[in-house]
Order: C-alpha cells, then sequence, then structure tokens
C-alpha cells in the first residue's frame, strides 16, 4: 500500500503545481478541483474522515464553484512579469521554507501529541462519542463560535464589494427539473443525517451545512430560488442565527453552571445538537449567499 | 510491510514531505503570479499545505486513533479559508473591474 | 462468506477497469462529445461497481445501503451533468456556427 501512498504522493503535487500554472483559468481551477479531490483522499488514508470530508465539499467543491464565478467576470490573465531574479530569489525562499517546515516536525516526534490525552479522559462527559465534534463543539466551542463570526464578517464583505447583477437566463433542459426534484430533498436528508451521524461518526454541522448549500446551489441555478429577490432582512437573519444561537447557548450556559460553554451535566448531547441545528443552517444560507451575493436595499439590483 | 529501499517509509511521513512541498510550490507561484485568480488559488494550496502537515502529524500510524485536535483546527481552518476566498475574490473582481477601466 | 468475497473483489476489480477505461477515454477521444460518450458511461458503472463490491465485503446492509444510494446519485448527477454539458457546448457550436449571440435568445 505503501506504493499507493507514494503515487498518490506524487498525484498531488502534479494537480497542486497544474492549479498554479496553467495558463487559461478554466484549467487552473480544474486542476484544483482534481488538487482538492485527491488531497481529501490522502486525509481519509491519514484516518481523518471529518477532515476529508469538509475538503471535498467545501475545499474543493464550494471553492471551486466560487473560482469559477470570478473566473467568467474577470479579463483573462495577463502573462507573469516578474524579473528573472525575482523568480530566482522567490524559488530559494520557497524552497528553505518548504525544506524547514519538512525537517522541523521529522525532528520532533511526539511535539503535536499535547492534548490527545486530555482530550480521551474527558470524551466521555463531552456528550458525543466522536472526538473531532467533541472538540469543535464543546472542549474549544470558542473557536467554533468566532468561527461562524468569521463567515458572517466575510458575507458583509461579500454583500458590500460584489457585483450584483441578475444571473443569466437558464437553459438547462428537460432533465434539470426532474434532477431537482430528487436532489434538492435528498440534500436536506443527508443534511440531517450527517448532522445526526457527527455525534458518533464522521460528520457533523460543517458537513451538513456544505450539503446544504450544495442543494440550495442546484435550486439556484434552476431559477427555483432568487436571492436577489427576497429583501436582505430575513437573509440576514438566517445568516445570523448561527453565531446568536451558539452566543445564547454560551449565555444560558454561563446562567446554568457558571462557565461559559460549559454545558450542565448529563445534558452536553442535547445542547450541541441544538447548537449544530443552528449551525448547519447558517452555514447553509451564508455559503450560498458568498456564491450568489446580496441585494442592498433595492439600489443596485 | 512488503520489501522497500525505504523500511522507514510510512504515509504519515510522505504525507507530510507531500503537504511542505505543497507549501513550497504555493509560496513560489504566489511570489511569482502576477495574476489575482491565481495568487488566490496560491493561498489554498498553501492552507492544504499546512493542513496536510497537521493532518500528517495528528497520524499514529496504523490501526492506532490519530489526535483530534489537530483535525478540529484543520476543519475550522477549511470555513475560514473558504469564507476568506470568497472575500477576497470580491476584493480582486473590482480590482479587475476598475483596473480595465483604468486601462481604456 | 466466502462466495460473497470473490465476488466483493471481482466487482471492484470489473469497476477499476471501466475506470481506467473513462480515464483512457477522456484522454485519448478527440473532442467534447466523444469525450463525454467515454466518461458519463463507463465511470458510473465503474462507480456503482466499485461501491457493491466494497459494500459486499463489509459483509454488513448498514453498510451496503448506503454505497448502493451513493452510486444511484453517482447515476443520476453524471447523466444530469453530460446531458448540461454536451448540451450548452451543442449550443455554442450553433452559435459559432449561424455567427450569432446565443445569449440574445
Amino acid at each position: 500500500m505503501i506504493v499507493f501512498d507514494l503515487m498518490l504522493a506524487a498525484a498531488i503535487l502534479v494537480a497542486g503545481w497544474s492549479a498554479l500554472s496553467a495558463p487559461d483559468r478554466t484549467g487552473a481551477i480544474a486542476g484544483f478541483l482534481v488538487f482538492g479531490l485527491l488531497v481529501a483522499l490522502s486525509w481519509v488514508r491519514l484516518d481523518a474522515p471529518d477532515v476529508a470530508l469538509a475538503e471535498a465539499a467545501i475545499g474543493s467543491g464550494l471553492t471551486g464553484a466560487l473560482m469559477l464565478r470570478a473566473a467568467g467576470r474577470m479579463a483573462p490573465p495577463a502573462a507573469d512579469r516578474v524579473p528573472r531574479a525575482q523568480r530566482a530569489a522567490a524559488a530559494l525562499l520557497a524552497c528553505g521554507l518548504a525544506g524547514g517546515l519538512a525537517v522541523a516536525v521529522m525532528d520532533l516526534p511526539g511535539a503535536t501529541i499535547v492534548y490527545d490525552p486530555l482530550v480521551r479522559a474527558d470524551l466521555g462527559q463531552s456528550g458525543v462519542s466522536n472526538p473531532v465534534t467533541a472538540v469543535l463543539l464543546n472542549f474549544r466551542a470558542w473557536d467554533t463560535l468566532l468561527e461562524m463570526a468569521v463567515l458572517l464578517a466575510a458575507l458583509v464583505l461579500v454583500a458590500a464589494l460584489g457585483p450584483r447583477g441578475t444571473p443569466r437566463p437558464a437553459r438547462l433542459g428537460p432533465l434539470y427539473t426532474p434532477f431537482l426534484r430528487i436532489m434538492a430533498p435528498l440534500s436536506v436528508l443527508v443534511a440531517g443525517h450527517l448532522l445526526w451521524l457527527g455525534a458518533t461518526a464522521p460528520g457533523g454541522a460543517f458537513q451538513a451545512g456544505a450539503v446544504l448549500c450544495g442543494g440550495l446551489l442546484a435550486l439556484y441555478f434552476g431559477g427555483a430560488l432568487r436571492p436577489a429577490a427576497v429583501p436582505a432582512g430575513p437573509l440576514w437573519a438566517l445568516c445570523a442565527a448561527g453565531v446568536a444561537v451558539f452566543a445564547a447557548a454560551a449565555l444560558a450556559a454561563e446562567v446554568l453552571t457558571g462557565t461559559l460553554l460549559a454545558y450542565p451535566d448529563g445534558a452536553d448531547k442535547i445542547w450541541i445538537l441544538a447548537i449544530e441545528g443552528g449551525l448547519t443552517v447558517s452555514i447553509g444560507a451564508t455559503l450560498l449567499l458568498l456564491f450568489t451575493g446580496l441585494r442592498q436595499g433595492g439600489a443596485r439590483a | 510491510m512488503t520489501p522497500f529501499p525505504f523500511p522507514d517509509l510510512t504515509p504519515q511521513l510522505i504525507y507530510h514531505l507531500a503537504g511542505a512541498a505543497l507549501v513550497g510550490i504555493a509560496l513560489y507561484r504566489g511570489a511569482t503570479s502576477s495574476d489575482l485568480l491565481t495568487r488566490i488559488l496560491a493561498l489554498n494550496v498553501l492552507s492544504v499545505g499546512i493542513a496536510a502537515v497537521f493532518v500528517a502529524a495528528a497520524n499514529r500510524g496504523a490501526g492506532a486513533v490519530p489526535d483530534p485536535v489537530p483535525h478540529a483546527f484543520v476543519l475550522t481552518g477549511i470555513v475560514v479559508l473558504v469564507a476568506v476566498t470568497a472575500a477576497l475574490l470580491a476584493l480582486a473582481e473590482r480590482i479587475d473591474l476598475t483596473g480595465a477601466k483604468s486601462d481604456d | 462468506m466466502m462466495v460473497l468475497t470473490l465476488l466483493g473483489h471481482l466487482l471492484i476489480a470489473g469497476g477499476v477497469v471501466l475506470l481506467l477505461l473513462a480515464a483512457l477515454g477522456l484522454w485519448r477521444f478527440p473532442d467534447l462529445h466523444t469525450r463525454l460518450h467515454a466518461l458519463t458511461k463507463a465511470d458510473t458503472a465503474g462507480v456503482a461497481l466499485v461501491a457493491l463490491g466494497a459494500g459486499l465485503l463489509s459483509g454488513s446492509a448498514a453498510t451496503l445501503v448506503p454505497l448502493t444510494l451513493c452510486a444511484v446519485l453517482v447515476a443520476i448527477s453524471g447523466a444530469t451533468t453530460g446531458h448540461l454539458i454536451a448540451r450548452s457546448a451543442l449550443d455554442e457550436e450553433h452559435a459559432s456556427w449561424r455567427s450569432t449571440r446565443h445569449d440574445s435568445v
């Protein structure tokens, strides 16, 4: 199997290089999509299925879609005009940093294994048996709360900057509507499944939110969902729901237990699922609007 | 294990080195490309390279349960990165638009 | 159990061969339509065979059912996206042939 790992690592490097050096944008983005999926595969090999799911859905799929949409709106790329000396210096520095990174972590066996015993000791009290979910929603829930705030901040920036324009008239043919009839409800079902599964197996709010966003995007392309036609207020409320639910839970926990984000004993799982439910809806809506943009007070619809 | 010239070669080591190489590739292209979209792609590849180093470090060999904390870091990183990418693309589109106007 | 294991390995091997053929077609065929032809059929069947084989190898219905569902979903979305790609390519060819702008329709 080590031969497979070597081939996969080589393929990842080739795909990564082609994503960054293809002369045309479509080729570069196609390279990036392949790159993301191969990396997700390599993370399954390293026993990290939670991360692999998120990378395949968000890091590769959704980022690729965002890139393609932006590439369609931008002028074709100009040729690189960087002087030879600067390129040589960049190559030297990049090689040095990459080599340093390779050696540094190899020299310190066990340096990263600091948190593991702590997680294992407290996993029984976290309310869930998937250690990644326990870390994200219980032990380090602070990080996740702030992460939701980052998503919201990015949406504010995109809404302020992003070009509006009506979407192109869709000419998707007779097969697309039956496709939507199957996929859109199924995406909700799969999102709910991933959300529930996250407590005990790979999955959770972020993977579920990404699947939900996929279903919403399919509806958007079919013309069944038009965020630009909806008043911005309710959409913002939907996107802020994740932060709001999370913050409310943090404050309620403070009142009940005296510690911020320390859930009452024995009820951890219910608290985590309630928060994750809010997060899933919010992540799905935010990711969709990062792609489609928002109407600004009707001024530039 | 299968006989192989490097008996110490493990999946963990292979993907760790691949991650470091990705960081190098991404830094080089990020510094030498004059195209905004390529630079944003380079930032994404850079982030994936660092995530690969994290995920490889969390691995404890076949059969052993990996460390969940680096996994949680990487998951958070992926979501933050897509938010940053969307924001950067909106900025790049705006720069592209104004650049095209001022060139005319 | 032996028969199921053997069958699982055979299905996976068949699926891998089909996926290889799909990749070969994508690489060697001259234009978009022939490439799509190779990709959509061989790819869908290949994924379905690998999924079924892996499900049989796992030996549990709880694994086989989601894997089968995945294969069905890949078939549906593969067929639809193949159709959409071919359709948009035909639209563009038509547009350049009549030298009119197709987005004016």
